[in-house]
């Protein structure tokens, strides 16, 4: 923890110091008054000042026994990396695939590939899934989902 | 009008046709997002919010008011039976009610789980009826520089409650103002940190940040661990779900203590129905006769918390409903929902829109009702959907939150959103940053910042104002103390070992 709470502090420092200097760079108030730059600015600050006195903590606070990383190794942290790039080639694909049949791939890829599900759960479930979003959705509450270049 | 004529005007409301069947599915839907473990009443109602888009603003915010109820009903039964709370609100649960199940009392745990919850539920909207019009009226007298320092200590006390690390905390606050900074600033039409993309002209958005942080995150932290379940099995005919004489004894005076204890704590921003069935729970074990018979399955275990859960949901409605100001992250999306259907928030909305806020309290003691029958006969329904594996209902909470989110404005850049804030909301956890004190600046954000530019424009830049205006004054008062209060204790206790060693 104290590591990784070494690397947020200075993480979020460069992040803090970003934010001041882009507020820095807003127009000042055309009129009396704080411009759109004011609390921007001040919140980089005390961001600033938050993320030094984590490090302060990290670096002064006592060495604890147990040193590991809060971060999983492993299958673990494989089955996220799956999952988050699943997701996002689900958002990538959305509307060049259509809803149903993008939605039914990325729940059949969740159930087989990150799961371990046996083939007919997955099929089933991904069919059901992606059919009931659609009732749903589309034909429920009217919404117009994405469709592909066949029209579903 | 007085209190009695405005509630029965609430009751004509609530009590039409389409608001029951509304309320009748806001609460069944959040019984079952409070069974489901892996999903909590954050995203329950924040996946509303685009589906309820279509109705009146009284119905939507009835139908979601319903699920906050109902996910802390759903949340025991979960706890109870396999050990894994439903909810974060039914953490402590699990610890007498599993015991109870292992002693083959589930169904008395799981129906005094539920009276208790009815309880609390109904003594909270008969106190909210009373406490909140009042609290209103009394703050139409504040101007920007109260507001400011309303939503300030709101702020700083939610940050300073969660969580382990009061730096931590606080940055949490913070970069959540930070991120309600993007987008057209309302006071001069400036562009903030939009980085070029059009989407994030109007904001964020918080709905996609919302989903991220609790919904995506959550599935990604879940994934580290197996999920696997020991399901108890247990007949629940409705006789058997009734507690008996001793256990009534055991329970009564703890339910009544822990919902009028948790009920105030509700009304403080900070202090949502997590911490409110945690101190329940330590209350009653301090206040007992036999405190180490808990966690041995004793029945005001389950009691208290329970009650407490039901009692600070409610609790929390007061500042939300009488000043705009929400109390816990749950009720922070219920108050971007309202400005979602075009309502104002705020002291002004009992003068307003007095259907809404009357059709809305009529429609707690409603729902509590329906919730009760919901969980008493048909809480064998519940249990039977605990049979079905996280391993299947991890793609559909994936699957359902994409959609939820894309369909608020039809855009696929607010899934992006939701994305990048479940990655966000999964390092945070990791990294022992609470998620909560996020979405509540976000939704506040806008506030603290017109009241405060506001504030500075009438005082021509001069900050005493929030110290010189008495209300003002002690808000701003009791968030810094709620922020150095820790740190005073720190010097203390060096000192006193200062003094012990000298």
């Amino acid at each position: 923890m104290r590591r990784a709470d070494q690397v947020t502090g200075i993480v979020m420092l460069v992040f803090s110091l970003a934010v001041m200097e882009g507020a820095r760079r807003m127009p000042p108030s055309g009129t009396f008054g704080p411009g759109a730059g004011f609390l921007p600015f001040w919140l980089g600050v005390a961001m600033a000042i938050l993320s030094i006195a984590l490090l302060i903590n990290a670096t002064r606070g006592p060495v604890q026994v147990s040193e590991a990383s809060p971060f999983p190794r492993g299958h673990a942290i494989v089955a996220i990396l799956k999952t988050a790039g699943a997701l996002a080639a689900f958002i990538l694909l959305l509307e060049t695939l259509g809803f149903l049949l993008s939605i039914a791939l990325l729940t059949a890829f969740l159930l087989r590939i990150v799961e371990r599900m046996g083939w007919p759960t997955t099929v089933t479930v991904a069919i059901a899934n992606a059919a009931g979003l659609y009732v749903v959705f589309q034909m429920l509450l009217g919404v117009s989902l994405p469709k592909n270049i066949l029209g579903f | 009008m007085g209190i009695f004529d405005n509630i029965l005007m609430g009751f004509q409301i609530a009590l039409s046709w389409q608001n029951l069947l509304f309320c009748l599915i806001g609460t069944t839907y959040g019984t079952l997002i409070g069974v489901l473990p892996g999903i909590g009443p954050v995203v329950g109602v924040a996946i509303l919010i685009p589906v309820t888009f279509g109705l009146n603003a009284t119905t939507a915010i009835i139908t979601m008011a319903g699920v906050y109820y109902g996910a802390m009903y759903g949340g025991s039964t979960t706890s109870i039976l396999i050990n894994v709370p439903g909810e974060s609100a039914s953490v402590v649960t699990c610890l007498d009610g599993y015991a109870l199940a292992r002693k083959g009392r589930a169904a008395p745990a799981l129906g005094m789980a539920a009276l208790a919850s009815y309880f609390a539920g109904t003594l909270a909207v008969v106190l909210l009826t009373f406490i909140a019009p009042p609290l209103s009226g009394f703050a139409l007298s504040f101007g920007p520089p109260e507001y400011f320092a309303l939503a300030f200590m709101g702020l700083t006390l939610v940050t300073s409650l969660a969580g382990e690390s009061m730096v931590k905390g606080l940055m949490s606050g913070v970069f959540g103002l930070i991120v309600a900074c993007v987008g057209v600033d309302a006071i001069s039409g400036e562009e903030r940190f939009t980085f070029g993309f059009l989407s994030l002209l109007d904001g964020a958005g918080f709905i996609g940040v919302a989903v991220g942080l609790f919904a995506v995150a959550e599935v990604f932290c879940n994934l580290e661990e197996s999920m696997e379940q020991v399901f108890l099995h247990a007949k629940f005919t409705l006789r058997s779900l009734f507690p008996n004489r001793q256990d009534w004894k055991d329970s009564l005076l703890p339910i009544t203590r822990s919902s009028f204890m948790a009920f105030f704590l509700g009304n403080l921003p900070g202090a949502g129905a997590t911490i409110a069935s945690f101190l329940a729970y330590a209350m009653e074990k301090k206040l007992s006769k036999h405190p180490e018979k808990f966690g041995t399955g004793v029945m005001e275990g389950v009691a208290a918390p329970e009650a407490a859960n039901n009692a600070a949901a409610g609790g929390s409605m007061v500042p939300l409903l009488a000043l705009g100001i929400p109390s816990s992250a749950t009720s922070a999306v219920l108050l971007g929902a309202l400005m979602v259907h075009g309502l104002k928030p705020g002291p002004l909305l009992f003068q307003t829109s007095p259907e809404f806020v009357w059709g809305l309290i009529a429609s707690m003691y409603i729902a509590n009702i329906m919730l009760l029958i919901l969980n008493l006969p048909l809480v064998g329904f519940w249990a039977s959907l605990l049979r079905m594996p996280y391993k299947i209902l991890m793609p559909l909470i994936v699957t359902i939150s994409a959609v939820g989110v894309f369909t608020t404005d039809n855009n696929v850049f607010d899934m992006w959103v939701m994305f990048v804030f479940g990655v966000i909301g999964y390092l945070m956890r990791k990294l022992k940053f609470p998620a909560a004190p996020v979405v509540l600046a976000l939704v506040l954000g806008p506030m603290v910042e017109r009241t405060l530019r506001q504030s500075l424009t009438i005082s021509h830049g001069d900050i005493t104002i929030f110290f010189t205006r008495p209300i003002s004054a002690v808000l701003i008062a009791i968030a810094l103390i709620s922020v150095f209060a820790p740190l005073l204790r720190g010097v203390m206790d060096w000192r006193k070992k200062v003094v012990e060693i000298s």
